[in-house]
């Protein structure tokens, strides 16, 4: 008997050296958030420590308990239906065991309430007073991000570093609700139609990827973001020459809108994909029809196209129709 | 107890076939539930497969978006729908009558709707793969506006599906409430009565306060996808926010129901638990008011912690903090019931039959899933890990780890009793180990998953520093499949061969074991007076007295 207990208990050990395995085989081994870059996230990290301490505890004391239990009460010789002790309960007991966990739950309570302002509320700005902002627009399946003076991105945000960069995460009322998540740069935030939702972070420079974490239909898995944080002078310079480009037509608007918008469903090379193969489709070359379709959308017996474009500007329509005039989907 | 007379049944009823057709008899209604819901357990689990296979490898091909989210999709719904909370309606058809010393539950023939209603739930949701656009692919949660905008029949048949279960449910909780309070053997008081019973109590309570939200919600959801009745059409937009309409409408309404629902599965759970540790460590259940009533708060309060699954809305914090709280305080009588459970093992006379190994790994690995929710209630650490792998794990640490350890501990431990055979034991725990190392391999992976970075419900991924994990869980999860297959063995292998065995094989302390295995259709010819919570161990005792021997057993 002894020496069978031994055995499964062997075996339980074997079962948490195999778990550590493949933790140890994955960088940081996901033990711990995301190394944080953002206050918020810096906090948040914080309190999943203090979390862990008391739920480690909690956990060594109640598997502890549970093995030496196991181990010193097993049946051993006696005979099989031998009765225990009648032990009814103690009172005494059951207050304590009722008692702490809420002490425990009250110190977590507390320790959460002293980081939330760090965490959800956005600091102020030395100088300036204001956070810089951006609206990010969560679509199936791309993320719009907008900056004060007008320019759009699609997928890749820039950012002034050390600035605080408060963000205005809204869905258009005809689509459906995403969820913005960039891991090391804060919690997560539904953008969801009809609601105006904010979130904030302030990094160094560096670039820093997530995706969309509220399934959002078919393409949700590749509803990828990225931001890129940028020393202020420089993105104060690809600002404006970005600013500049789109009037005139030539900046990477359109390039992003292909491989963030239409891609997705219709492959880089507009090879098909979940949805039609577009290469060589004469509505590619056409200005007006690819405007009409990109913002309504289109319903054939092949399928329904959605308006992946509706609500858009002159100027991102026009991106998207000079790109594909230059780079014509070679279909492989 | 006066004998009633029988009305003769008519000879076409009473085919091996027909006779389980038409039966109202609480025990064949119960092993009907707990059959179909096992099938359904190899369909949801034939799924889950599917999706581990797809997400083995960054970047893989083996399903279409379009299939994985038709599969996580149905995958949830069925595991909740279709297997825990109707094999657990199964244990309390089969159990509760018997272990309160009654002939039948209230109210038979809607017992019998029940089941048949659950069944064709059942059948509509499976078959729905097989609509114009498939199944239904908004997740077990269907938020609209996506679950608004899916094309095709198949969230439609969702939405009839799971108003036919709750009507189902509905009728089942009615039932066992009128059977718990007013069929109750002489001398069962409150707190006299099996704290599986309290379990079955508080569920059905939690039932019909919870249910009436969700089928107002769906009904709310189907009316906005727009229904056409003899020429008249009615398109409503409830959820919709491009007309008025509020998406989080639907999120208030899914997790009132929602959450109290994870209970609701749970709840029966431990109770079964709270039944075998006892038997199997030979000692009455420690603290038995302490368990019972923890289950009555449980039940309580969580009816007020829904919006813990809303915290990324972008409530105001004051909201979040009520929610937070309440949430947390969830663990309390959790935390009185798992340690109320280790001090029933204390200075007992432990032996490990499979019931037990299943109750054991039960305690060990429910106390991580009740662990990790604490995260989650934490709002501004959700704010981090919500709707990613992290919240995956959890739900699996308590659904799998959880429910569906103490289902096989109920399996093994009342088989004897439906049947008349014990299942093999050899057999028993070699499923039992594999079972367990393998549930860890495949869920513990991804709480790493999930803080990592990784959402829940992709249908693929890039990042390669993911495949380690992902890998794991995946050959995890295909030993899971070959334990569940011993399992299936084991019926078989038993069937025909497991030793017969008499009333009480475990020596056991409630009524069900007073009658034979398996009990005929009237269930006890006389019911001894009930002085205790443990009548059958009352009883032994007093024929020991009796006899004036000292003899164990």
């Amino acid at each position: 008997m002894a020496s069978s207990v031994r055995a499964k208990l062997l075996l339980a050990a074997t079962t948490l050296a195999l778990l550590l395995v493949p933790a140890a085989y994955g960088g940081n081994g996901g033990f711990v958030p995301v190394t944080p870059e953002s206050p918020n996230a810096h906090d948040i990290r914080a309190s999943y420590f203090f979390i862990t301490f008391f739920t480690l505890g909690v956990f060594v004391l109640v598997e502890t308990l549970l093995v030496v239990f196991i181990f010193r009460f097993r049946r051993r010789r006696r005979p099989r239906f031998q009765d225990g002790p009648t032990l009814h309960g103690a009172t005494r007991l059951e207050l304590l065991w009722t008692a702490l966990p809420v002490a425990i739950l009250f110190l977590i309570a507390t320790f959460i309430f002293i980081e939330l302002p760090g965490i959800s509320h956005v600091p102020s700005a030395g100088a300036t007073g204001r956070a810089y902002q951006i609206k990010v627009t969560g679509r199936q399946f791309y993320w719009q991000f907008e900056y004060p003076n007008g320019v759009i991105s699609i997928d890749s945000m820039r950012a002034p570093a050390e600035v605080p960069v408060k963000l205005t995460v809204v869905s258009p009322d005809t689509d459906v609700i995403h969820s913005w998540w960039i891991p090391a740069l804060g919690g997560k935030i539904d953008a969801i139609p009809g609601i105006v939702n904010t979130t904030w972070f302030e990094a160094k420079p560096g670039f820093y990827s997530g995706q969309c974490a509220e399934l959002c239909g078919l393409e949700h898995a590749r509803m990828l973001a990225s931001v890129e944080v940028m020393p202020k002078s420089e993105f104060t310079a690809w600002l404006s020459q970005r600013r500049a480009q789109q009037s005139a037509g030539t900046s990477d608007l359109g390039d992003e809108e292909w491989g963030g918008v239409c891609a997705k469903c219709h492959g880089l090379a507009g090879e098909g994909g979940i949805a039609v193969r577009i290469a060589g489709s004469a509505i590619l070359s056409d200005p007006r029809a690819l405007a009409k379709i990109v913002r309504n959308g289109t319903s054939t017996p092949r399928g329904t196209m959605p308006a992946v474009g509706s609500g858009w500007t002159d100027d991102q329509v026009s991106a998207l129709t000079t790109y594909l005039k230059e780079h014509p989907p070679s279909g492989s | 107890m006066a004998a009633r007379a029988e009305t003769p049944v008519p000879g076409w009823q009473r085919g091996r076939v027909a006779s389980w057709f038409v039966t109202t008899d609480h025990k064949r209604i119960g092993i009907l539930y707990v059959s179909t819901s096992l099938v359904f357990f190899a369909l949801g689990g034939l799924m889950a497969l599917a999706m581990r296979t797809q997400l083995a490898q960054a970047n893989a091909g083996v399903l279409s978006p379009q299939h994985y989210n038709e599969l996580v999709t149905i995958h949830g719904t069925t595991m909740i729908f279709l297997v825990l909370v109707p094999i657990l309606a199964g244990f309390a058809n089969f159990l509760v009558p018997l272990m309160i010393g009654a002939r039948d539950v209230a109210f038979p023939r809607l017992n019998a709707l029940s089941y048949w209603l659950y069944l064709l739930g059942g059948l509509v949701l499976m078959l729905s793969f097989f609509a114009k656009g498939g199944a239904a692919q908004a997740g077990w949660t269907s938020y609209p506006p996506l679950s608004e905008q899916t094309p095709g029949h198949g969230q439609d048949l969702w939405i009839l599906s799971l108003h036919i279960l709750t009507a189902s449910s509905v009728a089942g909780a009615i039932n066992f409430i009128v059977t718990i309070h007013n069929l109750r053997a002489p001398g069962m008081t409150w707190t006299r009565m099996p704290l599986f019973v309290w379990s079955i109590e508080v569920f059905a309570w939690m039932l019909l306060a919870v249910l009436p939200t969700l089928s107002a919600g769906l009904t709310l959801l189907l009316l906005d996808r727009g229904i056409s009745i003899g020429g008249w059409h009615i398109q409503t937009h409830f959820f919709n926010a491009a007309k008025g309409g509020a998406p989080l409408l639907w999120q208030h309404a899914f997790w009132f129901f929602g959450h109290p629902e994870v209970y609701i599965m749970v709840l029966p759970a431990f109770g079964i638990i709270s039944e075998v540790l006892p038997v199997f460590a030979r000692k009455p259940i420690f603290g038995y008011k302490a368990v019972a009533f923890s289950t009555v708060g449980i039940g309580f309060i969580s009816m007020l912690v829904w919006a813990h699954h809303m915290f990324t809305v972008g409530f105001p914090n004051a909201l979040n903090s009520f929610f937070m709280i309440t949430s947390m305080a969830v663990a309390v009588p959790t935390g009185v019931k798992v340690f109320n459970w280790l001090a029933t093992l204390w200075r007992g006379n432990l032996h490990f039959d499979t019931p037990m190994l299943y109750a054991l790994g039960f305690l060990s690995v429910f106390v991580v899933g009740g662990l990790t929710g604490i995260y989650l209630a934490a709002f501004p650490v959700d704010w981090q890990v919500h709707d990613s792998y992290f919240v995956v794990a959890h739900f699996h640490y308590t659904l799998f780890g959880g429910v569906v350890f103490a289902i096989f501990a109920g399996l093994f431990y009342w088989w004897p009793k439906m049947f008349g055979r014990l299942l093999d034991e050899r057999l028993g725990k070699w499923q039992f180990w594999i079972l367990f190392v393998s549930f860890n391999v495949t869920f513990f992976p991804q709480h790493l998953l999930g803080l990592e970075g990784m959402p829940r419900r992709v249908y693929t991924y890039s990042h390669e520093s993911w495949e380690g994990y992902n890998m794991t869980s995946t050959i995890g999860s295909y030993v899971m499949g070959i334990a569940l297959l011993l399992f299936l063995w084991n019926v078989v292998r038993t069937t025909r061969r497991g030793p017969r065995v008499g009333n009480d094989p475990w020596q056991a302390d409630t009524l069900e074991w007073y009658t034979t295995s398996p009990p005929p259709p009237h269930n006890f010819d006389s019911v001894p007076y009930v002085t205790s919570a443990r009548p059958l161990h009352d009883l032994r005792q007093r024929l020991r007295e009796a006899n004036g021997t000292r003899r164990i057993s």
